[in-house]
């Protein structure tokens, strides 16, 4: 019997494992993907628990409220127009339009499923109408508002649409999250449904597009990571390098003579980024890519963001040399590149993104206070103190001067990503950037649709943040 | 401390009786509960009575008669009050009737269970037995053939006179009796050609959840008796083959794969079922909503395949991961009990119960929480459906029925031993006929 015995234990174990398995699995996805699942526009109980449930207050970081209930248990957002079109993405609509808004993708706590059981035993033997959390935002509404009117004076185009993002790059924290065009969360017009523009996506996570120029920054540091030294190496840039038989052309067609590393990212020199792609190979650059998170799945515990790509197939040497300067199949959110320039000012910590700054039951009970946490290590100390003084040197005197603010010194890149959008080619305009001062640690991505270059007309949106944050901000 | 001191101390502590008094409280409370929600309800008043008296009937009184797990049957006890439960509690909502029906199955349950514990204590010669079961079930599994009805693309029911049957709850029952029977026996073939008849029929019905658990079973039984890996190995490449066979033959199939992906795909039709589930536990949280709150109604067929979530839903999903930890329990008490067992039948037996419990238990929870592709099968004890829970009880009196066979020889050994007839000794009772 005794080998009968031991097959038995054997068959025991694997089950018990199975069985094991299944229950790990389920508490794994309950916490990673649970506000996931239950902020679905499709959550019918989410529905109906409004009814049950009075929703609780949205408030930001200055205590403006941005959304309350009323007495019918309607969602109600700010008096003023403007002030609540420019949040709109970030809270939502009652419509459920905007995918992952805090109305929803907070539900948990805003519909008080996340009370205790003396709070709900409580509410039950007052006989009063149960209250879900305050939640209160890190964002700064204001903020939200100047750049939403930045982008009115600043983009001439007629169909104006791009995305913003603020983020204090010491704690994570987003101060302000834009997408345009807003639109009324109060009065959604058949115009808005019908604009090509979409208005109800949320460009700042959800759109995923090339990151042109900016991604200079990961290949910069690639560089200095791998190639030794790689700053004293001189390049040549003709204009045009050939790789296979296609050819590499800089902005405006731009000849830069000879140039160091230095140089070549201050002036934004796409041979010379191409010659370095080549140089790294694809898996020594991949690998910093994805050290800055590209090709990660992005599980942030407060918000929702697309995953960024680094392609993986199909990479030829005209695809790789492409890739140094952003182009080639790869695509990031705005907010990830906020990410991205936020690291290097981090001295190559990157942060995780948090929407929630204190989340308050109505008994007064504080049920979560904001946490900061390191997301991951993108580049050593030392990189990104060469990549910080790459970028400082390219406000100061290179693509990036129109984002300058008297008495900040500001660090940034610009980037102009070649994309076809319906068929037409167009060249959408970035900037990214952080203000080089612990007073101020503040990083910035700003991206314009269809806006050709970078410093014309991303660049002065960011300095009308800066200049913001200079004028309102306390000293940290 | 003497050996016999503390025996007797163990005895006035009854560890059994403090277990099971705590959950026929948690029941009866339980039912109060929903009772007087709203306004009274004469049926929750009821169930809380009959629940904790049928659980008193299963685990404190039966045992009187001859030895049993009482463990186990605790356990198993609990998990079906909890189906009846969750269900009635459900029922408030959807003006359904399904608590009160499934308090019944659980009582036919329990005198099945019985039956079972006594044709496996008292009888000892099998052989034209099997025989007989064996054709029985093979006739009741191809009945839905003759005149079955489909329900969820599956043609595996039959409906005679308004009561509906599913056979393949029932076959299982004999489908683990005579495979054991014949693998203690070590007679190949038949046990082969039982096995293959059994499968292809369900193949043939397409109730390929069902299949999976058979085939599945059948073939942990084969490896546990011979420990023949290469066969075994064969036969999981075999059961793959198929699993793609039956992908590109069958929609369904192809279907639930592609679901289970991504439910979010196909959200108005095919991945409803499962987001909806996934929604349900996710708003239970770690502790739930509360016991008769929640929308749990609103996942379709809430009652049977998805009442993990509702469980999740209501109590959270800690509770559960001690449902499945109870499960855990269970098929460590089938091994043990599979372990004493002095007869290679009986030790295989217990051993295919616990296979067969363990496997349906995985495949339905993980299919719950996107572990693995849903199949309709039914979560045992718990979920909605009187051939189900009526089956898994037969299962349990299967196990307790070799349990008190095992206590039974233990009892005898230590007669024996304790006997001093000098010069000569009683035979063990090890035998293995």
């Amino acid at each position: 019997m005794k080998p009968l015995h031991n097959r038995f234990r054997l068959v025991t174990l694997l089950l018990i494992g199975l069985l094991l398995l299944a229950g790990l699995y389920g508490v794994y996805s309950v916490t990673v993907y649970g506000n996931r699942w239950i902020s679905s526009s499709r959550n019918l109980r989410y529905r109906e628990a409004k009814n049950e449930v009075i929703a609780g207050d949205i408030i930001d970081r200055n205590g403006v409220v941005l959304a309350t209930t009323d007495e019918d248990g309607g969602r109600v957002y700010q008096e003023d127009q403007e002030a609540r079109e420019a949040v709109v993405h970030v809270i939502g609509d009652r419509d459920g339009n905007v995918a992952n808004g805090v109305d929803s993708f907070q539900a948990g706590y805003l519909l008080g499923f996340e009370a205790t059981l003396p709070e709900r035993i409580l509410a039950l033997l007052q006989g009063e109408q149960r209250r879900g959390d305050n939640v209160t935002l890190t964002v700064d509404s204001m903020l939200n508002t100047v750049i939403v009117r930045a982008f009115n004076t600043h983009v001439r185009t007629q169909e104006k649409s791009g995305a913003a993002v603020v983020l204090n790059y010491k704690t994570g924290e987003l101060i302000s999250l834009v997408s345009i065009p807003v639109f009324d969360p109060v009065n959604i017009t058949d115009a808005v449904k019908e604009d090509t523009r979409h208005p109800f996506w949320n460009r700042a996570v959800q759109s995923t597009l090339p990151p042109g120029s900016t991604f200079k920054i990961i290949t910069a540091s690639s560089a200095l990571e791998n190639l030794e030294d790689i700053e004293e190496r001189e390049f040549t840039c003709t204009g045009a390098t050939e790789v296979m038989g296609t050819i590499i052309r800089d902005y405006g067609n731009a000849q830069h003579g000879k140039l160091k590393l230095p140089k070549a990212f201050r002036v934004s020199c796409n041979n010379t980024f191409a010659q370095l792609a080549l140089m790294l190979g694809d898996t020594a650059l991949r690998t910093t890519a994805e050290s800055f998170g590209f090709n990660e799945n992005f599980l942030f515990r407060d918000i929702v963001v697309e995953n960024s790509v680094y392609p993986t197939e199909n990479r030829t040497l005209v695809e790789i040399a492409w890739s140094g300067d952003g182009q080639s199949q790869i695509a990031a959110t705005p907010l990830h590149m906020c990410m991205v320039a936020a690291a290097i000012a981090n001295e190559g910590v990157m942060m995780e993104p948090r929407l929630l700054y204190r989340v308050e039951s109505s008994g007064g009970l504080v049920r979560l206070r904001l946490t900061p946490r390191e997301y991951r290590r993108a580049v050593s100390v030392d990189v990104a103190a060469t990549i910080k003084s790459y970028m400082l040197d390219t406000v100061a005197r290179g693509t990036a001067t129109a984002a300058q603010v008297d008495g900040l010194s500001i660090a940034g890149k610009t980037g102009s990503a070649e994309s076809s959008l319906d068929g037409r080619d167009v060249t959408h305009a970035w900037f990214v950037g952080f203000i080089d001062d612990s007073r101020y640690p503040y990083a910035v991505c700003v991206f314009v649709e269809e806006g050709s270059s970078g410093g014309g007309a991303a660049a002065p949106i960011a300095q009308a943040i800066f200049r913001y944050i200079q004028a309102y901000f306390p000293f940290q | 401390m003497s050996r016999s001191s503390r025996f007797r101390r163990s005895l006035q502590s009854r560890p059994d009786r403090k277990l099971v008094s705590a959950i026929m409280l948690f029941f009866f409370s339980a039912f109060l509960l929903i009772a007087f929600k709203g306004e009274l309800h004469w049926q929750g008043f009821t169930l809380a009575a009959v629940v904790p008296a049928l659980i008193y009937i299963a685990t404190m009184w039966l045992p009187r008669f001859f030895p049993a797990d009482k463990l186990l049957l605790s356990v198993a006890n609990f998990l079906c009050a909890l189906g009846v439960l969750v269900l009635y509690s459900t029922d408030l909502v959807k003006g359904t009737n399904y608590g009160m029906q499934q308090a019944v199955y659980y009582g036919a349950g329990i005198l099945v269970m019985l039956v079972c514990i006594l044709l496996v204590r008292y009888i000892r010669y099998w052989r034209v037995f099997i025989y007989i079961i064996a054709v029985c079930a093979l006739g009741l599994i191809a009945l839905p053939l003759v005149f079955g009805t489909e329900v969820y693309g599956a043609t595996n029911w039959i409906i005679v006179s308004g009561i509906s049957l599913q056979p393949s709850e029932v076959v299982k029952l004999a489908l683990l009796l005579v495979l054991s029977y014949y693998m203690s026996r070590r007679r190949f073939w038949p046990w082969l050609i039982f096995a293959v008849i059994c499968m292809g029929v369900l193949m043939f019905q397409r109730d390929l959840g069902t299949a999976l658990i058979y085939y599945a079973t059948a073939l942990f039984l084969y490896y546990a008796s011979t420990g023949n890996l290469w066969i075994t190995g064969a036969g999981i490449l075999g059961g793959a083959a198929s699993a793609v066979y039956g992908y590109y033959q069958f929609a369904h199939v192809k279907r639930r794969i592609a679901v289970w992906l991504n439910p979010w795909m196909d959200f108005e039709n095919t991945g409803y079922q499962i987001a909806q589930m996934l929604m349900a536990i996710a708003s239970g949280g770690l502790f739930g909503v509360g016991l008769g709150l929640g929308f749990p109604t609103i996942i379709p067929v809430y009652h049977t395949d998805a009442i993990f979530a509702v469980i999740c839903e209501q109590f959270g999903i800690i509770f559960g991961v001690l449902i499945l930890i109870m499960y855990a329990i269970l098929i460590l008490r089938g091994a043990f009990i599979a372990r004493n067992a002095r007869r290679s039948f009986h030790g295989l037996l217990a051993m295919g119960v616990t296979v067969m419990l363990a496997l349906q238990t995985f495949v339905i929870i993980g299919g719950v929480l996107k572990l693995i592709p849903l199949t309709g099968v039914t979560m045992p004890f718990v979920s909605y459906g009187g051939t189900s829970l009526v089956s898994c009880m037969g299962l349990i009196g299967l196990l307790q029925g070799v349990a008190s066979v095992n206590q039974d020889d233990l009892t005898y050994d230590y007669e024996v031993s304790h006997s001093r007839v000098d010069g000569e000794s009683l035979p063990f009772a090890s035998l293995d006929e």
